[in-house]
């Protein structure tokens, strides 16, 4: 009675995995062996030197970039992570509306280029944030800084991936139940000493989780960088892109794309290790496997 | 109470672009700024009189279409596999799905740009189409499993106990049980593939999808046209969202009326 069970899962396992092998791991095997190509006078050639890697390493640009993406990755994934909680909070423990939980899929639902389009017309010089302050006569001359830099990119950032990060919110705080909060709240704990007492130890990896999504996802963002980033504010992905785009070198871009997995992961280490040694983070046994 | 208007204010946060945004498509003037000149239909009358921006909404729609009828057949047969996969299966199963939803679109994009070029497939529909699916049934898998963790697989050994070949069972017991999920994960497919446009950005070609063609136009300029397109893009997604949740809410009807019944 098993064995052909599982046999049958497996028959009908068997096109979606072959889809997503051929085109997903396939491609990501290509794209990992041409890092290691060269290009010269736009033709690919195969090879196997590790120039572009270093390259990147030593150019400024690369620098500049990547560590413009990483400090717009961890400001916009804080501040991100830091306003959906009091929302999941709200969500999971006090008022499951539904209200509220709509109003949140029409904005992740909403179009990813018309929100960027939307913070462009917000910040700009004659734009509507501009137009208030000048009216209300707290600037007198249109604030050119909103629109192309690094606090445009961030607050779109912060709009665009906020929904997202308040579901694995809501999704990582579902796991914990009501009576641990309310027991904390009989014993004397605060609000907040029952969130960071309670609360977070228990959804920490759910939350590093939520972070570091939302970390992967903003600082691989090039479209955001490129209509409002201006000069100071570009990151990696936008330089990868354009390698893909304009100037054709696509190995160098595979040799970048990998480098800036490679910091994604440094990143999470360190976000983990610091959690572990603020205590935050306790390593537990992942009570769910067994569930299913 | 602080809660609550902590929450309130995070979600005017959310949703005050968007306001500004519908605000300014019926906007009397071409400028984007207060003070407000007056409502105006021109900017929708001028959308509907745009050939260019009506064949990229039928190329979106058709890549839609076909992107979820895909999804749906591959989502479903591997949803019903996870169903009677071991442990390890549904590892590597999860693993399969969790990776790309986990990337930035720019590295799913430039991995699937160097396959097509090095198996030298020219950029067309189909190329999108094959990249969209990429996006989408991962997401599909996993909102379903989700929802098939409440499906109790005793249901279709007793119909196999009670004579029915498998096509039989499937027809009769597990197709209607799990229909409903089935169309709303189709509907979550086509919303990924309407909006997305990171991905299709390198596998286009020189096709041009909905927001391939807003793309192009916020590059070149900021105009009220652009805000009646969001627009009408904005009600489109509520529309699709308020579908799925119709659908969910007419299946949670449905079980308690055959629970009361059993």
């Amino acid at each position: 009675m098993k064995a052909p069970r599982s046999s049958m899962g497996g028959l009908l396992a068997a096109p979606a995995v072959l889809y997503m092998v051929v085109f997903f791991v396939v491609p990501s095997l290509i794209l990992f062996v041409y890092s290691f190509w060269t290009a010269a006078s736009y033709r690919i050639v195969p090879d196997f030197v590790f120039s572009n890697y270093l390259n990147s390493l030593m150019s400024p640009l690369f620098w500049t970039v990547t560590i413009n993406a990483i400090l717009i990755g961890l400001v916009t994934a804080s501040v991100t992570l830091v306003l959906a909680i009091p929302v999941g909070y709200y969500l999971v423990y006090v008022s499951r509306s539904q209200v509220i939980l709509y109003l949140i899929l029409i904005t992740w639902f909403s179009s990813y280029l018309v929100r960027i389009y939307a913070w462009r017309t917000l910040l700009g010089t004659s734009g509507v944030l501009n137009t208030i302050l000048i009216q209300a006569g707290i600037v007198d001359t249109p604030v050119g800084v909103f629109l192309f830099s690094r606090f445009a990119v961030a607050i779109t950032l912060i709009h665009i991936y906020l929904p997202f990060c308040i579901l694995l919110v809501v999704s990582s705080l579902s796991e914990i139940k009501k009576d641990l909060v309310d027991a904390a709240r009989d014993l004397g704990a605060s609000p907040l000493g029952a969130f960071f007492r309670v609360i977070a130890p228990n959804a920490a990896n759910g939350l590093v989780g939520a972070f570091m999504l939302t970390f992967v996802m903003v600082a691989g963002d090039y479209v955001t960088p490129q209509m409002l980033g201006g000069s100071s504010g570009q990151t990696t992905g936008l330089l990868i892109a354009d390698q893909f785009r304009k100037t054709g070198n696509w190995p160098l871009g595979a040799a970048q794309a990998f480098l800036m997995f490679l910091v994604s992961i440094v990143i999470y280490l360190s976000v983990m290790g610091l959690g572990r040694a603020t205590g935050l983070v306790v390593k537990r046994r992942p009570a769910r496997k067994a569930g299913g | 109470m602080l809660l609550k208007l902590v929450v309130w204010s995070i979600l005017a946060f959310l949703l005050m672009p968007l306001v500004i945004i519908v605000l300014f498509s019926f906007h009397a003037s071409p400028s984007l700024s207060f003070p407000f000149a007056g409502f105006s239909l021109r900017w929708y009358a001028e959308v509907l009189g745009n050939a260019q921006l009506g064949s990229a909404l039928v190329k979106s729609l058709t890549v839609a279409g076909f992107t979820a009828l895909i999804t749906l057949i591959l989502g479903t047969a591997a949803s019903l596999a996870w169903l009677r996969l071991g442990h390890r299966g549904r590892v590597l199963l999860e693993v399969l799905c969790l990776t790309p939803i986990a990337l930035p679109g720019l590295f799913v994009g430039v991995s699937l740009l160097v396959l097509f070029a090095q198996a030298r497939v020219q950029l067309s529909t189909v190329t999108i189409v094959i990249s969209h699916v990429v996006l989408a049934l991962p997401i599909l898998i996993v909102a379903m499993r989700a929802r098939l963790a409440l499906f109790d697989p005793s249901l279709e050994e007793a119909s196999r106990d009670l004579g029915a070949s498998q096509m039989q069972t499937f027809g009769k017991v597990t197709l209607p049980l799990i229909a409903p999920t089935l169309i709303a994960s189709a509907i979550l497919a086509f919303a990924v593939s309407f909006d997305e446009f990171v991905v299709t950005s390198f596998v286009a070609g020189t096709e041009t999808t909905l927001p391939m063609y807003i793309w192009s136009m916020m590059r070149r300029t900021v105009t009220p046209l652009i805000n009646a397109i969001s627009t009408l893009a904005l009600v489109f997604s509520i529309a699709i969202l308020f579908a799925a949740w119709l659908i969910g809410h007419l299946r949670r009807r449905s079980a308690v009326a055959s629970r009361t019944v059993s």
